[in-house]
Formats: structure tokens, C-alpha cells, sequence
């Protein structure tokens, strides 16, 4: 037998026809191939494309109907779409884009259909085995109950006063959810974690830490939620993931080590790094966002990467880039996979430690977090200084000789939850902002440690009560009576940006947006 | 900009009395000779009044021995007051490198390159308008490079006052800082590239 494994996703209509004459010709299918009969094209979503390369599949191939003749019309188009976009992905983690392929065949081209999976089989064969390492067997997990107890300990949940403040303030029960992080906390320490509202509630929670802010009993209800998931997800609950868990599998994948990203490939000509350099500058995720929403949301979220880049290129700074660069893990952590977690930080400290860097600039505040506090806080040991951009530019900034050009717009600031209130960082940003040459700055009702997310975090529970929390919250933005609503996190520019693509209320809450970094980017300038 | 093994530099610091001119004249020159181990000397000038009044420093930098300390045509002029700038800007060599106060003088009557810092502000920024002389001493060691950085430095600590001593770097990197800032804004936009 081979070690090869091929899946190839065939539609129940054309192709499979043309499939099933092989079979009764008794035709040499290459052994290669996992059939896997579905419905139609259009249904295989980019987190089901992705799949099996999380589970160490070599390729995979997407068969459909022309264009033309898919039964339900878009089917075809649909998977065009999402066949690109999942190659971009592959592209970037090092898997390249040639290990899948949509191709379409009609009922009556049985030969063309094994003429192409046998041509497949021995490309894929040419480009070699997968380097991802394939997900182990889960051990079905014991103790639940004391592992739950445990957590309640160990965030003194017992101190719950029973006040009812973290729901008065909790953002999600404001949009009308029937969620009170109240009722959670006493459920669990009831011992009730079984039911179904908790089941269901743990996965809805945004982490965004305002219970925790107003607590007079400081129950850290954000972190005590993290590792209940933790526990949960351990014992088979499956997590609510938005978008079909594609981002989870994608930083699954990336615990491979012996995958070879591209991380920075993409970066433009004019970008000025230095492997030697002993600052490194860490970018996060946003290219793969970029290509994810390309045809959804269209975000360019890689352009705060240039800008961060050229702002440091301003100041001379050439920083080293990390060029498999992975995931920082905040998202597997925040949504119940510490075990993966573990893995991407060891991974990316050990690459960090091993180009001999001393301090690291990021520009993602997810990132920043996680660096700075819950690496160290899971035993994870950084011997490099971590330095958030805006510190880093406000102090260049402060030595003096740099200006800004007048940029002609009314901005208000959307600020990111691990920044300013889980950081405690909300004076950064609206320092730099201060020095802008604008022709106004006004505050949102709710702001610095008392904002209210951008709407989701680490892609899971995004629903309909977090659509209306976001709704109210660009509304504050237009109460501000701003014309450019400046975010410093590219997921809040991702989430924010998703509210304004509602159908209904789209051209209501139209907003531009823009990243801090590039407000500065594009009108710093030397005095 | 002046190299630092130049053979002689002449330097004038002016501004009016109880802004540490004199003060700054003499951390200057101690940082030339027991930092960089080369010949320096110090005149001091007062006006009619000591405080408030005009009042200045002559000082001479030398690989040579020095034998006449009276400076008449500076090579670098530093001016913390519009007296003083009005006063010497007259005797200032045309390749000589000016260097004055942003807020406290205006450079009237001149078409030449100069550099100046905010250093009266910056000191009262940093909680003491009195050390606006070791703001300059820093830009000033930054932008002519006539004194080692770290000599200057040391000297600053051997001459404040005790207890001083942190407050009183803070200013002198404030300078120095701002004074690499500029001369790499200059640097950049002589290339073109004043923006990111
Ligand atoms: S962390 Fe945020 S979403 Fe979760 S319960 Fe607290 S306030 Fe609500
Ligand atoms: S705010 Fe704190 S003390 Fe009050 S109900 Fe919520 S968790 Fe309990
Ligand atoms: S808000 Fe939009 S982009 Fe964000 S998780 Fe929900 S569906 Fe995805």
C-alpha cells in the first residue's frame, strides 16, 4: 500500500457519474485516492478544503460540474472562489498552493477524470509527503468534575457576591442575549457544569474582561471562562468556531515544525529588513486573514504590517522578520486548546532565541498580550524584550525633529480589549493620536478600559446578539460625529468591518477605517 | 558640522545670567581635557548685572597647547538669549555652525543653515527650567560632535549637584536625542525621504 493520501471531495452530480464508470470498468483509480462524495462544490468551505491538510493529507481535489451546468446554479463559482482562496493559504503556510485543485468533469469524460487523478497522484508524488504531522487520537479525558472545581478555586469564583455588575456590564447581555456571566459563575460553582446554558454560554462569552473590570470581588471571569474551555474541549465539546473552525485548524496546522512558512514572501521590494538585526519585528496573522476575506470582507489588514515596517524603516530601525513566523497561539488559547497553544509558543520562542534577537516589536495587541503575559504565565520563557509599536514609536517620536502632515478628518478610536483594558495600555494609543495634525478627535461613549469589543474573539460564538453589539457600537462611532474611526487591532477592523456588510443596515453603518499605524505611516514626516 | 580632531575650535555660549551658561562653559571644557585628554580653556563674561543680565562663555578646544583664550571669531555659537545671538552673530565664522534656544531667539538678519532646540521648554518639561543648559550641552555634543558623548556625559554627573544626577542625564539625552533626530531629519530629507 502507499502512504500517499489524496482526498478527493466529488460532486454527487457530474463527476461522480464519470467516477462510477470507473468503478464498474473495474478502471485502475490510483489507491491514492479517498473518494468522499458530496453534495455539491459550492458546500466544501474553506475550513473543509483545509481539513485534511490539518490531518496530514498530501492533496487535495475539488470535483464539480462546469460552470455552466452546476445543479443549483452558484455551486461552481462558489468553490472557484474558495478553492483560491484556500491555495493562497496553503501558499503561505509552505504546503504550496499545488497540493489542491478544483477541476470539473461531466458524467460522460470518465477517461479525462482518471487520466487527471493519475497525473495528480505522481505531481503530488514530485512535490513529496506533507509535513504536517497528523492530530493524535484524543484520550477521552477523566475527572471533569474536579478539574472544574479546581478552576472555581483557582479564580476564587467562591467570592462571588452575587452583585450582578459583570452582567449589568457584560456587552452581550446589553444586546438583549439571554447570558449573564453571573448566572454562569453560580451555575458552575454549583457544580452544574452539564447544563445546557452553561454547555452553551461558556462558548458565547467574548473574553472581552468588562465583568472582570467592574467586579468588586476581582473575579478574573475572562480567564476563569478560558480554562473551564479548556477542560471542556478536552471532554469533547465542540466549541462553537466560526467560519467552520477554519482559523483553529490553521494554527493547528502550523504546530507542524517542519512545515517551511512564508510568512513575509509577499512583503513589498521597498521594505528595508536585516536578518542580523538583534530587534525582530513579529507581524501576526493579518496576511492570512487578507486571503481569507479577500472576496468577503476585502480587509487589508497586511497593510499595517508594511506600515509598522516603514514606520521603523523611518527611524532607521531595519528589524530582522521571522520568515516562519507562526501564530502566536492567542486564539487556540482563548478558545480551549491550551495543548496546541503550548506547542506554537515553544515553536516560535525557539525560532526567536535562535537568531540571537534581544527585543521583539509587535504591532498586533493580541499578539503583545500573549507575549508579554501568557507565555511567561505557561511556563514559557522569553529571553527578549517585548515592545508594543506605539511605545516604541512614541518614544522615537518624543527625541523630536518628526512632525505630521495635516490629515483632514474627524477620528475617533475603537480600542483593542488586550491593549487597553487586559494590558492596561489605553494612554498609548491616544498619545500618538494627540500628535496627529487632525481636525478633530473625539471619544466614543465607552472607551479605554470601559470599550466595548469589536464583536468576536478567537473566532468562536459569533452570532446574532454579537451582530447587534456591534451594530450599537458603530453607532456610538457615528454619535461621535467622526469620519474615519481609527482601530490599532486587525481584527477589530475584520469584525467591525463584517457588521457593515448586513444586508439591511449595511449603508448605515458604513464607516472608514483605518490602523493607527498607517494614520502615522502616512503622515509622519522629518521636521 | 565640525570634526572632533580638529586642531582648534573656538566656541562661544551666550545667554543672560542664572541660566548656567557659564556653568555649561565649564562642564564643556571638562569634558574636553580629564574625558578626551585635550587642551581646553574657559573666559567668563558677566554683564552689568550677574543674574538676568548678558552674559557668556568663551571656550577653546585644542590638540595644542592653548595660548591666547579670548575667542574672536567662533566656530561654533551657541545663543540662549536674542542679546547674545545679537551680540555675536556678527563675529560667528560664515562656516561656522550656529546653534540657538527655539523659543528664546529669533534669528533675525542671517541666511544661513542653523539648529535649534526647544531646551528652556524641554527642561521645564522635565520638572526643572534650570537644567535647559544641560539639555543644549547634550544637543550641542550631538550636533557638532566637538566632545566625546561620553565624556560629556561624565562630566555632566561630576558637576550637578547631588541627588541631581538622574534628573540631570535625563536632560542631557533629552538634548542628545533630539539632536540625532534632527540630524537625521536633515539627512533624510536632503535624500528625499522626509515621509515613511
Ligand atoms: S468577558 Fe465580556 S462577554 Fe464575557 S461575560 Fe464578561 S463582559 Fe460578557
Ligand atoms: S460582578 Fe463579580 S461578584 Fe458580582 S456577580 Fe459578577 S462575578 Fe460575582
Ligand atoms: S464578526 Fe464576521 S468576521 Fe468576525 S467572527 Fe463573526 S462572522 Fe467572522
Amino acid at each position: 500500500m502507499t502512504n500517499f493520501n489524496i482526498i478527493l471531495f466529488l460532486c454527487g452530480w457530474g463527476p461522480h457519474a464519470a467516477y462510477q464508470t470507473l468503478q464498474d470498468n473495474g478502471s485502475d483509480i490510483p489507491p491514492e485516492i479517498k473518494m468522499v462524495r458530496i453534495p455539491c462544490t459550492g458546500r466544501i468551505s474553506k475550513a473543509l478544503l483545509f481539513k485534511p491538510f490539518e490531518m496530514g493529507a498530501d492533496g487535495v481535489v475539488l470535483a464539480g460540474c462546469e460552470p455552466g451546468s452546476c445543479r443549483y446554479g452558484t455551486g461552481t463559482n462558489t468553490a472557484l472562489n474558495n478553492v483560491e482562496d484556500t491555495r493562497g493559504i496553503l501558499d503561505l503556510l509552505g504546503l504550496g498552493e499545488d497540493r489542491l485543485r478544483l477541476v470539473t468533469f461531466l458524467p460522460d469524460e470518465p477517461e479525462a477524470l482518471l487520466e487527471f487523478l493519475t497525473d495528480f497522484v505522481s505531481e503530488i508524488k514530485g512535490i513529496g509527503k506533507s509535513p504536517v504531522v497528523p492530530p493524535h487520537k484524543k484520550t477521552p479525558l477523566v475527572g471533569v468534575d474536579d478539574l472544574i472545581k479546581q478552576t472555581v478555586v483557582a479564580y476564587d469564583v467562591y467570592t462571588c457576591l452575587d452583585c450582578g455588575k459583570c452582567t449589568s456590564a457584560c456587552p452581550l447581555t446589553l444586546a438583549g442575549k439571554p447570558f449573564s456571566p453571573r448566572a454562569i459563575a453560580s451555575t458552575i460553582i454549583s457544580g452544574n457544569i452539564d447544563s445546557p446554558s452553561v454547555q452553551n454560554d461558556i462558548w458565547a462569552c467574548l473574553t472581552c474582561g468588562l465583568c472582570y473590570e467592574r467586579c468588586p470581588s476581582a473575579v478574573n471571569f475572562p480567564e476563569f471562562i478560558r480554562d473551564i474551555r479548556h477542560i471542556l474541549k478536552k471532554s469533547g465539546s465542540n466549541g462553537h468556531a466560526a467560519h467552520g473552525g477554519f482559523f483553529q485548524s490553521l494554527m493547528r496546522t502550523m504546530t507542524s515544525p517542519d512545515l517551511k512558512i512564508k510568512h513575509w514572501e509577499w512583503l513589498p521590494e521597498e521594505i528595508r529588513t536585516d536578518d542580523k538585526s538583534k530587534t525582530l519585528f513579529f507581524g501576526g496573522c493579518a496576511p492570512y486573514f487578507d486571503i481569507f476575506f479577500r472576496n468577503h470582507l476585502g480587509v487589508k489588514t497586511r497593510k499595517i504590517l508594511v506600515d509598522s515596517l516603514r514606520l521603523l524603516n523611518f527611524f532607521d530601525i531595519r528589524p530582522a522578520v521571522l520568515d516562519d513566523e507562526r501564530c502566536c497561539g492567542h486564539d487556540l488559547l482563548w478558545s480551549g486548546d491550551k495543548e496546541n497553544f503550548l506547542k506554537l509558543a515553544r515553536l516560535n520562542v525557539d525560532a526567536i532565541h535562535r537568531m540571537g534577537v534581544q527585543e521583539i516589536i509587535i504591532g498586533c495587541p493580541e499578539g503583545y498580550r500573549t507575549f508579554v503575559h501568557d507565555y511567561p504565565e505557561h511556563g514559557i520563557e522569553c529571553n527578549f524584550k517585548v515592545t508594543h509599536i506605539f511605545e516604541l514609536l512614541e518614544r522615537e517620536i518624543d527625541k523630536g525633529a518628526v512632525g505630521f502632515k495635516k490629515f483632514n478628518r474627524k477620528l475617533t478610536f475603537q480600542d483593542p480589549c488586550r491593549m487597553s483594558r487586559f494590558e492596561n495600555c489605553a494612554d498609548l494609543p491616544r498619545k500618538l493620536i494627540n500628535r496627529l495634525n487632525l481636525k478633530g478627535f473625539t471619544e466614543m461613549q465607552d472607551r479605554e478600559t470601559g470599550a466595548i469589543c469589536c464583536g468576536n474573539c478567537a473566532w468562536i460564538g459569533c452570532d446574532s446578539f454579537s451582530k447587534a453589539m456591534q451594530v450599537k457600537r458603530i453607532g456610538q462611532v457615528h454619535d461621535t460625529e467622526s469620519d474615519l474611526l481609527v482601530t490599532a487591532c486587525p481584527k477589530c477592523q475584520i469584525h467591525l468591518q463584517c457588521a457593515m456588510e448586513d444586508p439591511f443596515l449595511g449603508e448605515e453603518l458604513d464607516t472608514k477605517m483605518m490602523d493607527l499605524t498607517s494614520v502615522l505611516a502616512k503622515t509622519i514626516q522629518w521636521e | 558640522m565640525t570634526e572632533q580632531k580638529d586642531i582648534k575650535q573656538e566656541i562661544v555660549i551666550t545667554g543672560f545670567g542664572g541660566q548656567g551658561i557659564v556653568l555649561a562653559g565649564r562642564i564643556l571644557g571638562e569634558a574636553v581635557v580629564l574625558g578626551d585628554h585635550r587642551q581646553s580653556t574657559l573666559v567668563q563674561s558677566y554683564g552689568p548685572e550677574a543674574r538676568g543680565g548678558a552674559c557668556s562663555a568663551e571656550v577653546m578646544i585644542s590638540d595644542e597647547p592653548i595660548q591666547y583664550p579670548y575667542v574672536r571669531h567662533p566656530d561654533i555659537l551657541i545663543c540662549m538669549s536674542q542679546s547674545g545671538y545679537d551680540k555675536f552673530i556678527e563675529q560667528l565664522k560664515p562656516e561656522g555652525t550656529l546653534i540657538i534656544d527655539h523659543d528664546l531667539v529669533k534669528p533675525r538678519g542671517i541666511d544661513r543653515t542653523f539648529f535649534s532646540i526647544p531646551c528652556t521648554r524641554m527642561a521645564e518639561e522635565l520638572g526643572r527650567v534650570m537644567m535647559a543648559n544641560i539639555v543644549m550641552l547634550g544637543f550641542f555634543t550631538a550636533i557638532t560632535k566637538a566632545v566625546s558623548l561620553e565624556s560629556a556625559r561624565n562630566a555632566v554627573l561630576e558637576s550637578v549637584p547631588k541627588g541631581t544626577e538622574e534628573t540631570n542625564t535625563a536632560a542631557f539625552n533629552k538634548g542628545h536625542d533630539y539632536g540625532l533626530a534632527v540630524l537625521k531629519g536633515r539627512e533624510k530629507k536632503a535624500t528625499g525621504k522626509a515621509g515613511a
